[in-house]
């Protein structure tokens, strides 16, 4: 207890001292969105940053394919294969570019690498190719990475306590093995026993537990000083929703397509409306399971950036003097959002994996048809959606009703 | 020079998905081969021990109050026993007492009986006895008399006669 309380001080000093001290040496403002989104280098500020590999799947001039990678972008750059691509309105300085070949190309790129803003450029093939995949390792992918071996690290080490019959023949002991096996019951009883039933659960809950533990880790990550969320990317959100996605129509029962296809229990003139809203219903599923658990962790991030860089914000326009003053109040607030983080990244990984195991466990569920078209009336009156998402035999025929999960969040 | 920046939240990156992709699905894999499997496995064993182990202790709980209901019973079919065992003894002893009693006041009275018959009997016999003694004793005094004033005969048909008159007691 002693030793995560000394730890969980020590993150948050960390992290309460780093933005500040991190714009202070950039020299610039305290940009809440630069921070947050993803990046070709780990932000260590103020010790340094590490510039990342780069790899390209390029379509070159000549139309053959190839595949470029590098140790850095900088060293991208230093390569001359790639240069910066020229922003909008930048004509003039395209122009100035052009006319200034060799010499002042490398200086261009010189002060563009100590600028450090090439880390920010968006780079093409110099020989007018174009990039078809770039499968450059990002800040995100790290942390998804970092974050995918911690949650193999702790499972497999887990595992082979249960191996040894610590667990298995005799109570779990110590901190560890009590703590995840208290999350793995959770995932086990609270999500995947009611949601998809005694039938099925045992087939879903390695992804369950899988998607639970690695958006729980990876949400926590981003609360480590110098971490990154890797889910508040919507690019790994998406990966995760579609799996989710997958398994739902993969696994759906026949009468999970009849639902969609041919909605039982509603009049044959209702049906060609029905059916298109329950087609998207199918989409708007995980889009919403992407989009929240995106938006959520990077709301949070985005609201302490937003608190720190008020300190800058207040510096700036009414003196230094004003900005150390704001200080104490903006940390205090961060402190207050950095907890409100924390709980944020346990609930958003509980509804997303709660909101997975609903979806599958409604397209694997096999209904009495004749029950439910009898009673089909008296459910459309009785159940409202919250009702809907918490039940876990949820209720054919009625697409309409389907649990918004937007709402949820 | 002014170039476009990366940076954006909602920056389409394809390369990022496939990463992710491939790192999820192997997440999945090794999670599911090494962690899952074993763990789930061992908290299920776990479980049907706790269950089997409860199971056999409410067995064993309700064997054992079952044994001492019996022994509960057995012990007062035994006390009830011994107390049936004891007031049938001391029944028998009352018994057994009266009946001792009751022949020794039969036998008294009867040897009170056959005393009394005995002693009738004694008395008749003596009286009797008497009874002829006297008829002797009269007979020799009123010979001696009649020798003086009567005959032999007549002087006995008057004692006789005399002694008939008397009373048979």
């Amino acid at each position: 207890m002693k030793l995560f309380r000394v730890l969980f001080l020590a993150l948050l000093a960390g992290f309460l001292s780093v933005p500040p001290a991190n714009a202070a040496a950039e020299g610039e403002d305290l940009d809440p969105i630069h921070h947050s989104a993803d990046g070709y280098y780990l932000d260590f500020m103020p010790i340094g940053k590490v510039e990342l590999p780069r790899l390209f799947l390029v379509r070159r001039a000549d139309g053959s394919l190839g595949f470029d990678a590098y140790g850095s972008t900088a060293s991208a750059l230093h390569s001359h294969e790639y240069v910066p691509e020229a922003g909008h309105g930048a004509e003039d300085d395209a122009h100035g570019e052009t006319a200034d070949e060799g010499h002042g190309e490398e200086a261009g790129i010189e002060a563009l690498i100590a600028s450090g803003l090439h880390l920010d450029a968006h780079l093409v093939p110099a020989d007018g190719g174009h990039v078809i995949i770039d499968f450059s390792v990002t800040r995100h992918l790290v942390f998804a990475i970092l974050g995918a071996l911690l949650v193999i690290l702790i499972f497999t080490s887990l595992a082979r306590r249960y191996a040894r019959g610590i667990g298995r023949e005799t109570a779990p002991k110590g901190v560890f093995q009590n703590l995840f096996e208290t999350l793995v019951l959770f995932v086990r009883d609270e999500i995947a026993r009611p949601n998809l039933g005694e039938k099925h659960y045992r087939k879903f809950l390695p992804y369950l537990l899988t998607a639970f533990f690695f958006i729980l880790i990876c949400n926590l990550l981003g609360l480590v000083p110098f971490g990154a969320t890797a889910t508040s990317n919507l690019m790994i959100t998406a990966v995760l929703a579609t799996t989710t996605f997958i398994l739902t129509q993969v696994n759906g029962s026949k009468d999970h397509w009849m639902h969609v296809l041919w909605p039982p229990g509603v009049p044959t003139f209702v049906k060609p409306i029905l059916i298109p809203v329950e087609i998207m219903g199918l989409f708007t599923k995980p889009i919403a399971l992407a989009i929240r658990l995106f938006a959520n962790l990077t709301a949070g991030h985005l609201v302490i950036l937003s608190l720190i860089g008020l300190i800058f914000s207040f510096g700036k326009i009414f003196g230094p003097g004003v900005g150390y003053g704001v200080a104490p109040v903006s940390i205090a607030f961060s402190l207050f959002i950095y907890l409100l983080e924390l709980l944020v990244s346990f609930i958003q990984a509980y509804i997303f994996t709660m909101l997975s195991a609903l979806f599958i466990g409604m397209a694997v569920a096999e209904h009495d048809h004749h029950h439910d078209e009898a009673h089909d009336d008296h459910h459309h009156a009785a159940l409202h959606p919250a009702e809907h998402a918490a039940s876990a035999q949820p209720i054919i025929g009625n697409g309409a009703e389907q649990p918004q999960p937007v709402a949820v969040a | 020079m002014s170039i476009t920046l990366a940076a954006s939240l909602l920056n389409p990156n394809f390369g990022l998905v496939i990463w992710i992709t491939i790192v999820f699905v192997l997440l999945l894999v090794v999670l599911r081969r090494f962690a899952w499997g074993p763990i789930t496995k061992a908290l299920e064993e776990r479980e049907q021990t706790i269950d089997a182990s409860i199971q056999r202790a409410e067995q064993a709980l309700a064997e054992a109050k079952q044994i001492q209901a019996d022994n509960e019973k057995a012990r007062r079919e035994a006390e009830q026993e011994a107390q049936r065992l004891l007031r049938e003894a001391r029944e028998e002893v009352e018994r057994l007492r009266n009946d001792e009693v009751q022949k020794t006041r039969d036998q008294i009275q009867q040897m009170r009986t056959q005393a009394q018959a005995e002693i009738e009997r004694e008395k008749q016999s003596a009286l009797e006895e008497l009874r002829t003694e006297v008829a002797d004793l009269a007979i020799q005094a009123a010979e001696k008399i009649l020798t003086e004033n009567l005959d032999g005969d007549r002087q006995r048909k008057l004692v006789q006669g005399f002694i008939d008159d008397l009373p048979k007691n």
